[in-house]
């Protein structure tokens, strides 16, 4: 007989002796622990259960349970609290119906233990052709970590939910076992820690917490950079968890080999495994984050709002759902519906925001610097080739960054035709979409211009 | 049983334990009060299963016994009673109530189906005095607020030290911290930090049951449960136990909520500013909301509140602003939770821009702080 069938049997013929209220008072959520040489351990839910057990059913209990196991000599109660929290998928039919944004404090959402915020999940995770690879990549390793993809490396924007996909890896990592052990840790935390261990002389005791952990999620590592010692203590963590199998998930807003002073170890380290990058959602996505914001919150926002919302909100995530809840405030603390023209005025901020200021000059400087070129008249006549594909991006630039007309950029390197300036613009606008290395050259390029 | 006590005796504790006694349609014996007759004590026991309640006061015992009694409707009888002596009898299973002009008999249970309160072991205690325990609860009890969701947060946090106490609540939205320095008459036995959360309803109990004067409290502790017992005057014997269960979990790391630095810092008058947020809060409507607006170099802030159906007010107070400009929107009710709780005359409001987590503080009084969430704009 199992535990459960023996424990089953003592409540039946108790029942049969005591009121329904009584039992159902003293003897809900009991059950037995372990029966370990011949000492049978009842676990119940309160200590006032275990006063009414002990002092007044006691020998009935025993009775039973010798006539079904002649070796039992004692029992033990012992209090074990009935856990009554609710799980991730229970809380989140607990639908808040908030009139406005108080807001909460986040920390206490966080789980202590994994650092995890419960709100990030893969139900609430939109899936579109801007990051599907990541996603794919990211149910990869929820399926076996530490086996498919090690470290799994997502980079992207700011606002695009690379917090959001690495954190639901780690929620759904501890649900399907809660025995796995899970850190998340922000990389500024990360590094505070570090320095924190290194004052504190107790770098072994922390080397020792991380390198015990099964799954460990460090968000925007960028921020790493240049910090030589955090840098060290880090790269021993990795190998350590790395060649246990152990699952490293990593996020940054560029690609490893752009971020600035990263050792070559931790970059070749970060290589190795599945890099994913997330870009900006396209239309339908943006419509279908839209659509589910708003039934999270339970409001109806007609269709050519949202679609004004999702034409004019293009590159960020988050600014999308700030869009979505002013609207949804606005519209809870009037309670009247919102028209396109309501949407128009409410957002004009967020939409209007002030676009970004370049000019010729720091466009081409930033090229010649870039390129590490002189800027004299050669970049803008020579025919080597180390020249030339340096002026294609700078005349592919001028004209989608300022607008200039093709004649006007011709003039502007000589007085080349419109001509081999259309093919310039084409020829790089191609290599943008198709060459990832140019690509990322024109992106580094394009920061350089508005960080001036 | 058979026993002659002081009405104003026999009063305070049936007031104590009738308290948590309550319609309970699953067991109604826990509508009852335990009436225990033992040599030279009479002990009154009520139960809800949660938090338990024993007191003991002085009686002439002539024969030991006990009996459980609806508890309302004894409290109601003695209430009515004039302050003289009253001789109480058991007889079957009924009690009977005598004084000079008053024969009554109550119908009442057996004392063998009240449930047994859990005993504790009594060797390590933490000593503290009564007093100073109840007024930190006061300033924070209000503050939690119940949450099937989210019970470790749904309930008060002591932390005790080896020279301090502090107790946390939070409903998520705003938090107070009370510390309680020490210095003479504590006692920590256990020689290291304990931790507990105890639930919203206990503390409330726990607050009425503590002393008004200084009198020292005791606590104990078991795996789940609290015990504080307070002590009969000049004597080593209980007077009043109240155990708890504790709440299971882990209260979250609260400490990170509180900003360590500030972008902007506001001294204001208390009373005129608990005065400006009531006016303000008038025209807060349903959302409660008002606007606190602070510039650079001013010597006023302003307070705004509009409601499309009520109106708006603009309010401004005499303040000293450091720091940069900022706009921030709260439910002002909150803010006045907070500063109902703060002695000082004078308060600091320390802003973080729109959207982060201010704090108040009463000025000279370091031992309290509030933490509150604007509303977003």
């Amino acid at each position: 007989m199992t535990n459960e069938e023996i424990w089953q049997s003592v409540l039946s013929q108790i029942q049969l002796n005591i009121s329904p209220a009584n039992f159902a008072t003293w003897f809900a959520n009991t059950r037995i622990s372990s029966i370990e040489n011949n000492e049978v351990t009842v676990s119940v839910p309160n200590s006032f259960s275990k006063e009414w057990l002990e002092q007044k059913y006691h020998k009935d209990i025993l009775k039973i349970l010798k006539s079904l196991d002649d070796n039992i000599k004692e029992i033990k109660y012992i209090v074990t609290p009935v856990n009554v929290k609710m799980s991730n998928s229970q809380r989140k039919g607990v639908k808040k119906e908030e009139a406005f944004e108080q807001l909460g404090f986040s920390e206490l959402e966080v789980s202590k233990e994994t650092n995890l915020n419960p709100k990030y999940t893969f139900d609430n995770f939109i899936i579109g052709p801007f990051n599907e690879i990541a996603y794919a990549a990211s149910m990869a390793v929820v399926e076996e970590p530490g086996k498919n993809y090690n470290p799994l490396f997502v980079y992207g924007d700011v606002g695009l939910g690379k917090t959001h996909l690495i954190q639901a890896i780690g929620n759904k990592i501890k649900e399907s076992d809660a025995n796995k052990k899970v850190k998340y840790i922000p990389a500024e935390k990360l590094i505070s820690t570090i320095v924190n261990a290194i004052r504190n002389q107790s770098v072994e005791e922390l080397k020792k917490n991380l390198r015990d952990i099964d799954v460990l999620i460090v968000d925007d590592i960028q921020f790493i950079a240049g910090k030589d010692k955090t840098q060290e203590e880090f790269f021993h963590t990795f190998n350590s968890l790395y060649q246990k199998n152990k699952q490293i998930i990593l996020s940054s807003d560029r690609h490893p080999n752009n971020i600035p002073a990263l050792t070559e170890r931790l970059k070749s380290r970060f290589n190795g495994g599945m890099i994913a990058d997330i870009n900006t959602p396209d239309y339908e996505t943006r419509m279908a984050i839209l659509k589910q914001k708003i039934e999270e919150k339970n409001v109806n926002i007609s269709t050519d709002v949202l679609e004004y919302i999702a034409n004019n909100i293009q590159k960020n995530v988050r600014e999308l759902e700030s869009a979505i809840n002013r609207i949804i405030i606005y519209r809870k603390t009037n309670n009247k519906t919102i028209e396109l023209e309501d949407a128009k005025k409410l957002l004009k901020n967020i939409i209007v925001s002030p676009s970004k200021i370049t000019n010729y000059k720091k466009i081409v400087e930033s090229i010649t610097e870039f390129y590490d070129i002189p800027s004299g008249n050669m970049f803008f006549s020579s025919r080597k080739k180390e020249f030339a594909r340096p002026r294609q991006i700078a005349m592919y630039l001028l004209k989608k960054e300022l607008k200039m007309s093709y004649s006007e950029i011709g003039r502007k390197f000589g007085g080349k035709d419109h001509t081999t300036v259309i093919h310039a613009c084409q020829l790089i606008e191609k290599e943008y979409e198709e060459n990832e290395k140019i690509h990322q050259e024109i992106e580094l390029i394009l920061q350089r211009i508005y960080s001036k | 049983m058979n026993f002659t006590i002081l009405v104003k005796e026999f009063k305070k504790g049936i007031g104590m334990a009738e308290k948590i006694t309550g319609k309970n349609l699953t067991l109604p014996i826990l509508d009852n009060v335990l009436i225990e007759a033992l040599p030279n004590f009479l002990k009154i026991s009520s139960t809800d299963l949660e938090v338990g309640i024993q007191w003991w006061g002085l009686c002439k015992t002539e024969k030991e016994g006990k009996i459980a009694v609806p508890a309302r409707f004894l409290n109601q009888l003695i209430g009515s009673l004039p302050d003289d002596k009253v001789n109480i009898k058991e007889k079957g299973n009924s009690l009977i109530v005598e004084s000079k002009n008053l024969k009554t008999q109550i119908k009442g249970f057996s004392a063998d189906d009240f449930p047994i309160i859990p005993s504790f072991l009594k060797e390590i205690y933490i000593e503290i005095d009564g007093k100073k325990l109840k007024d930190g609860l006061m300033s924070v009890v209000d503050i939690a607020s119940p949450s099937q969701i989210r019970p470790e947060i749904s309930g008060i946090y002591f932390t005790f030290t080896k020279d301090s106490v502090k107790l946390v609540a939070t409903d998520s939205f705003r938090l107070g911290e009370k510390t309680i320095h020490l210095k003479s008459g504590f006692k920590n036995l256990f020689e290291k930090e304990v931790n507990f959360i105890l639930p919203q309803k206990t503390i409330k109990e726990l607050i009425n049951v503590l002393p008004d004067e200084e009198k020292n409290v005791r606590i104990y502790l078991s795996d789940s449960q609290v015990l504080f017992e307070t002590l009969l005057s000049n004597s080593d014997h209980p007077e009043i136990n109240l155990i708890s269960r504790q709440i299971d979990g882990e209260y979250p790391s609260y400490q990170e909520i509180i900003p360590k630095e500030s972008k902007t810092k506001i001294t204001l008058n208390k009373e005129e500013l608990i005065k400006q947020i009531k006016t303000a809060g008038l025209f807060g409507g349903r959302t409660n909301e008002v606007v606190v607006k602070a510039e650079a170099g001013e010597k006023e802030i302003e307070i705004k509140s509009q409601d499309s159906e009520i109106g708006e007010s603009e309010l401004s107070m005499d303040s000293k602003i450091e720091g940069e400009s900022v706009k921030a929107s709260f439910n002002w009710k909150f803010i006045l939770d907070g500063l109902s709780n703060m002695k000082s005359s004078e308060i600091l409001f320390e802003l973080q821009g729109g959207d982060g987590p201010a704090v108040i503080r009463p000025i000279g009084d370091a031992s309290y702080l509030y933490v509150i969430m604007p509303i977003k704009m």
